[in-house]
């Protein structure tokens, strides 16, 4: 703003300067008049002059640009003679213009001067110049000197400022004060006529409207027509008539008759009142007497004077009557009367399941009725019944809980299954951890803690047979070859396999020598083919000759404790595991061969999921081999080596399963139980789902063993020995009908073997011919249920 | 009260005495009145004097197939009758149950026990030590059994039995039969016993043996299915199968003779293989040593014609069979089961129903059934559960599975010394029972002991 002024102090220098010193201004102007014409230039000149302070300002204020030239003009002749040149044609044009300015100056002195000389900061002279008032008519609008000249910016810029922006004199607009509290209360009181509670953004002062602004809003709101003089309500035009007038109305009066009453009806009502009173008319007819007919049966009382008489088939005496009186009576007739039984019955009974809420009793007279006991319970109950809400009668179901169990055949029906005890079989000391039936059925093989393999008679039960595997191994497992011909026992103690031909009876019966011969036929093999890659771990080698002489043929040295071994049906494989996490999990599962000497070791790596494996069994027919681990069972296909099946029995830990022996030729698919150490007891259908299609949870404590009957076609049984010393024998029918699932009844608990050390039933073994059953505790026993 | 105990001493009711018994029929056998408060000792002595007999005889009396233990009116009672009926009452000599009498102890459980009848009786007790004793009642063992080194058995003895005074058979767990002679001295206190005959031919352990004296023939069953049919005498065994005689190997591998001993080896006359399972029992019938019966573990018995050696019949039980005797008179043959009971069979071919009758009572395994010798009614049991029982097959009730009958008595084993018998029998079980005339019965078990029972009425 500061800059605006100057120039215009410039400017005013520069004509003083032209006028008095020289014309430098105006060599300038003859400049550029040499461009235009000479009149122009002075017109335009003149022009300049009236058109007054305003344009003289404006025009500096265009020409900013040219301070300097101003500068090197106001600082005079010095700046003159830098440019010599240039002065001299100044001097020629300065004399051209001489006429024209000497009027100017002429015509200043005549009015007054419209500034003022007032000193500037450096104590220069400085010209100050009134404002110039453009006039009413003026093109220009007339500033509002109060009006902010922020122009776009908005006015929030202004914020955190005392003013809201600058008036056309550089001044600061402050922020009007917004008024205290009260001030804002008291403007609301007296809201004045037009107020409407916004500031002006561009004032910041409340925003006030007019009448007729007001009435405009009023109308936008409304959604009326904005524009003025628009009339809604306007008279109708009746341009057409829209009645239409069939005939005139007409303005004769109403005739006397519609006001005096009729002399014709009420002759007619006095004729009836004369009828009905002189008994003509009757305003009832009297009800007809129909009984007449009733009469015509006749009634006999053969009983009317009966006199008593002694029975006789040919007199009826009198039916006897309902017993008089009320059961409710303070006195009631004896046979009311509750005899005791009835009376506990009642008081047993809920009060909502009694028949009537009072027990009928005998008073011998009315004074001696006590008051009513139920009195004030009764009252209250109604009150409740009245204001609070009517309570709804409880009704009970009445259903029979046997009628929601499922429809099972009676066990009666299957049987035989084992049901009693029929010896028990003494000897070992410490726990029997398996056991095993020999193929014929006579014979009872048992290993235990003790470290000794023992083979019993089944009846009586008498040991025929032991050998001892060292005290400081425990036998976990007794197996008997299949074949009835060859009785081979393998039992696994240490980290040894032994397989024994048992001494039966004799010291060499046919048999034995026919075992002796089976086992004994893989050496040469193992001579002959000892150049192929077998595993060095696992060694076949002879026994030592105490051991031979007891009946051991073959030590087949594993390196970690077998817990499990299951034959093949063809007895010529065996599988073992060995379940130990320490074991190696190539080693852990290892295939025998009885005829070559051999052993696989198929697995290298550890199965997937569930840790390590605790069973294993051979497919009764097909050549698969399951394998559990602790939460999965794998099928795998033994002449493709490839995974066939994975089945999810859902339980935490498996302990043992067992394939059904013939399921998959009658059935078409495999059924496996499976039993876990979660308690639970589990049926799966391979073909219906990986799941169990039963879950059969009966046990209190963890399930050791189970077990199919081998014969399942005549005895269609299983069984499943526990923890807690209990056998639970089931019926398990697999039809052969696909449709069908499998039939499972719980049959018989088996209880007897005492639990000791917390472990009950270490291992079963079903009879292969009869419905019997073979049983291992940790008591130290083993017993012979039958049927 | 008192008059209607009156009344009952006044009742009477109308009696048809009857009996099985030939030596007692009474001649005169219309019904009688008699007064029903009657028990058993007045009607022993009325049906004592009817029969005009100069020493009296104790009766029983059965109604209905019940013993009368009390009055007749109480009876009438208890069983809804009318006293207005006619009783038909059946008598029988009274038997007084058989009293403990003395025990023989062994070193081992003893397997099966005999009597040898004659003018002192011989008891011949095979034992699981592998020895066979002969004892005489006075509990004095005459002569023991030579060991395995001297011709004894390798194994338990199974069964053994007397095939006539000087003879002895006995079937072991080593798969053989061997025949002993036996001869006494004549003090009568001392006695040899001598191998005679090896019999080979089972392929597993003998279980039983019953010979027959007259027409030197002896049964077996075994083990491995087969009932073997054998001679007592040398000349008519054939060979012995040259598979099943016991030969030592050297250390060359050749097979030698085992045993030092020169003992005859022969084989059997006849195997019998029909049985699908261990036959428990064989025995001849009775009356014709041409007919033999067999129990089994397949749960059947069979009848054999032992001329041809061929199966003639087979009776299907529903359960597993460890014993078996022959009645005789009635036609029924009994056989002990492992389902605790013993099945009366009628084996003969026209025989209607199956099982005639059915006792139970036992507690486990019947594994040994002997007959009365006096009265063809009564036969006596032993079990696993450690009992021997006495039964009365005219004592029976019809129940939903047939004719049931309940034991007479029970016997438990003297050496529980009067303690309840344990569970299932454990360590008391009976294996065997034999009833002689003079001497009792005898039942041996698990408690190594051969335990004799007497009635009185047994001299």
């Amino acid at each position: 703003m500061g800059e605006s002024k100057k120039r215009k102090a410039v400017t005013k220098d520069v004509e003083e300067d032209a006028a008095i010193v020289s014309g430098d201004e105006f060599d300038f102007g003859q400049l550029d008049g040499s461009l235009s014409d000479d009149d122009s230039a002075s017109g335009s000149d003149a022009e300049s002059l009236t058109s007054g302070a305003e344009d003289d300002s404006d025009a500096v204020s265009i020409g900013s640009d040219e301070v300097p030239w101003e500068e090197k003009v106001e600082s005079g002749l010095l700046t003159s003679k830098q440019d010599g040149g240039s002065v001299t044609v100044d001097i020629g044009a300065g004399e051209n213009d001489a006429p024209g300015k000497d009027q100017e100056a002429e015509k200043s002195e005549d009015e007054t001067p419209n500034y003022r000389i007032v000193k500037d900061a450096n104590g220069n002279d400085r010209y100050e110049y009134d404002e110039i008032d453009p006039g009413e008519d003026s093109d220009y609008s007339v500033p509002d000197g109060e009006a902010n000249t922020i122009g776009d910016i908005p006015l929030s810029f202004y914020d955190s400022y005392p003013h809201i922006g600058y008036n056309i004199n550089g001044k600061k607009i402050m922020r009007p004060a917004k008024g205290e509290a009260l001030d804002a209360l008291l403007e609301s009181i007296e809201i004045p006529k037009g107020w409407t509670g916004l500031s002006d953004p561009s004032t910041g002062k409340p925003l006030q409207l007019s009448q007729q602004e007001l009435e405009l809003l009023k109308k936008v709101q409304m959604n009326e027509v904005a524009t003025d003089g628009y009339d809604p309500y306007e008279p109708t035009v009746e341009w057409f008539t829209s009645k239409t007038e069939t005939m005139p109305l007409t303005s004769a009066p109403e005739p006397k008759r519609r006001f005096v009453p009729s002399k014709h009806e009420a002759k007619r009502v006095m004729k009836i009142v004369q009828a009905i009173r002189e008994g003509r008319i009757l305003p009832y007819k009297p009800p007809k007497e129909e009984e007449a007919e009733e009469d015509e049966v006749p009634n006999y009382d053969i009983w009317a004077d009966e006199q008593p008489r002694p029975d006789h088939a040919m007199h009826m005496p009198a039916p006897k009557l309902p017993p008089p009186g009320f059961d409710e009576s303070y006195h009631p007739p004896p046979e009311y009367l509750p005899d005791k039984k009835e009376k506990e019955e009642w008081e047993k009974r809920e009060e909502e399941d009694r028949e009537k809420d009072y027990l009928p009793t005998d008073y011998s007279s009315l004074r001696k009725v006590p008051g009513y006991g139920r009195f004030l319970k009764e009252k209250f109950e109604r009150c409740l019944d009245l204001y609070l809400a009517p309570r709804v009668r409880r009704t009970k179901l009445n259903i029979d809980p046997e009628s929601l169990l499922p429809k099972l055949p009676s066990p009666d029906e299957l049987r035989p299954f084992p049901t009693h005890e029929a010896g028990r079989f003494h000897g070992h000391k410490g726990r029997v951890r398996s056991l095993a039936i020999d193929p014929s059925g006579q014979y009872l093989a048992s290993g235990g803690d003790d470290g000794t393999v023992r083979v019993w008679t089944l009846m009586p039960q008498r040991e025929v047979w032991s050998v001892s595997v060292g005290p400081e191994n425990a036998v976990n497992v007794v197996r008997w070859r299949p074949g009835k011909d060859t009785p081979i026992l393998a039992a696994c103690a240490g980290d040894d396999i032994y397989l024994c031909v048992p001494r039966l009876g004799t010291d060499a019966g046919p048999e034995a020598e026919a075992a002796q011969a089976v086992l004994d036929a893989g050496w040469g093999y193992a001579a002959s083919e000892s150049n192929t890659p077998k595993s060095s771990l696992v060694k076949w080698s002879r026994p030592s000759s105490t051991q031979r002489e007891q009946g051991v043929a073959i030590v087949i040295h594993l390196g970690h404790t077998a817990k499990t071994l299951s034959f093949h049906s063809s007895g010529n494989h065996f599988v073992t595991i060995c379940p130990a996490t320490t074991v190696p999990a190539s080693q852990a599962i290892a295939i025998h061969t009885v005829s070559k000497h051999q052993t696989q070791l198929p697995f290298r790596k550890r199965l997937k999921g569930g840790g390590s494996p605790q069973v294993a069994h051979f497919h009764p027919s097909k050549p698969i081999l399951f394998v559990a681990n602790q939460r999965v069972i794998r099928a795998y296909d033994l002449s493709k080596q490839s995974l066939l099946k994975i089945i999810q029995p859902g339980a935490r830990w498996i302990s043992s399963f067992d394939v059904h022996p013939t399921s998959s030729s009658t059935a078409g698919s495999d059924n496996l139980i499976v039993g876990s150490y979660d308690r639970r007891l589990l049926w799966m259908d391979l073909d219906l789902s990986p799941r169990p299609y039963k879950t059969l949870r009966f046990h209190e404590k963890a399930i050791r063993t189970v077990r199919f009957h081998p014969a399942t076609n005549r005895y269609p049984l299983f069984a499943d020995g526990s923890d807690d010393g209990s056998i639970q024998v089931f019926h398990g029918q697999v039809t052969s009908d696909m449709m069908s699932n499998a039939q499972i009844v719980p049959l018989k608990v088996l209880r007897g073997h005492k639990v000791t050390g917390g472990l009950g039933v270490m291992d079963l073994d079903w009879h292969p011919q009869h419905p019997w059953l073979v049983s291992a505790g940790g008591d130290g026993t083993c017993r012979l249920w039958v049927s | 009260m008192a008059a209607t105990s009156a009344d009952s001493q006044n009742s009477q009711v109308r009696v048809r005495l009857t009996t099985r018994d030939a030596d007692l029929v009474l001649e005169d056998n219309a019904p009688i009145l008699i007064p029903t408060s009657f028990r058993r000792y007045a009607l022993s002595t009325l049906v004592n004097s009817l029969l005009k007999s100069e020493k009296s005889v104790p009766l029983e009396f059965l109604i209905n197939g019940k013993y009368l233990r009390t009055t007749i009116d109480e009876y009438l009672t208890e069983n809804g009758l009318s006293p207005e009926t006619t009783l038909t009452v059946e008598y029988a000599r009274a038997r007084i149950p058989p009293q403990y009498v003395t025990s023989f102890e062994h070193d081992d459980w003893v397997s099966d026990v005999d009597v040898l009848s004659g003018q002192s009786p011989r008891i011949l007790s095979a034992s699981y030590d592998g020895l066979l004793r002969v004892w005489n009642t006075s509990a004095q063992v005459l002569v023991t059994s030579p060991g395995r080194a001297h011709g004894g058995h390798g194994s338990f003895i199974k069964s053994a039995k007397f095939v006539s005074p000087d003879q002895i058979v006995s079937g072991s767990f080593d798969r053989t039969l061997r025949l002993w002679r036996y001869t006494e001295d004549q003090d009568g206190f001392s006695a040899s016993l001598t191998p005679q005959l090896e019999l080979y031919g089972h392929k597993s352990s003998v279980d039983s043996v019953c010979p027959h004296s007259g027409s030197g023939r002896i049964l077996s069953a075994s083990s491995d299915h087969s009932v073997g049919l054998w001679s007592t005498r040398k000349s008519d065994a054939p060979a012995a199968p040259e598979a099943l005689v016991p030969r030592a190997r050297t250390k060359d591998g050749k097979r030698r003779k085992l045993s030092e001993t020169t003992l005859s080896q022969r084989g059997p006359l006849a195997l019998m293989q029909q049985h699908t399972g261990p036959v428990s029992g064989a025995i001849f019938d009775s009356n014709d040593a041409t007919v033999g019966y067999s129990s089994s573990w397949d749960q059947t018995v069979r009848t054999w014609d032992l001329v041809t050696a061929s199966l003639v019949d087979t009776r299907p039980i529903s359960s597993a069979l460890l014993s078996i005797e022959h009645m005789p008179s009635l036609h029924l043959i009994a056989a002990g089961s492992i389902s605790r009971v013993i099945k009366l069979i009628d084996p003969r071919v026209s025989a209607a129903t199956v099982a005639a009758m059915t006792l139970k009572g036992h507690k486990n395994s019947v594994v040994s059934l002997a007959r009365d010798p006096t009265n063809e009614y009564t036969l006596v049991s032993g079990s696993h559960d450690g009992t021997c029982r006495v039964w009365d097959v005219r004592s029976t009730q019809q129940e939903k599975e047939g004719a049931v009958g309940q034991s007479l008595y029970t016997l438990p084993r003297a050496s529980l010394e009067g303690k309840p018998s344990p569970a299932v029998g454990d360590g008391v079980k009976v294996f065997a029972v034999c009833w002689h005339k003079e001497v009792g019965i005898l039942s041996t078990g698990e408690d190594k002991v051969v335990q004799i029972n007497r009635g009185n009425d047994q001299t």
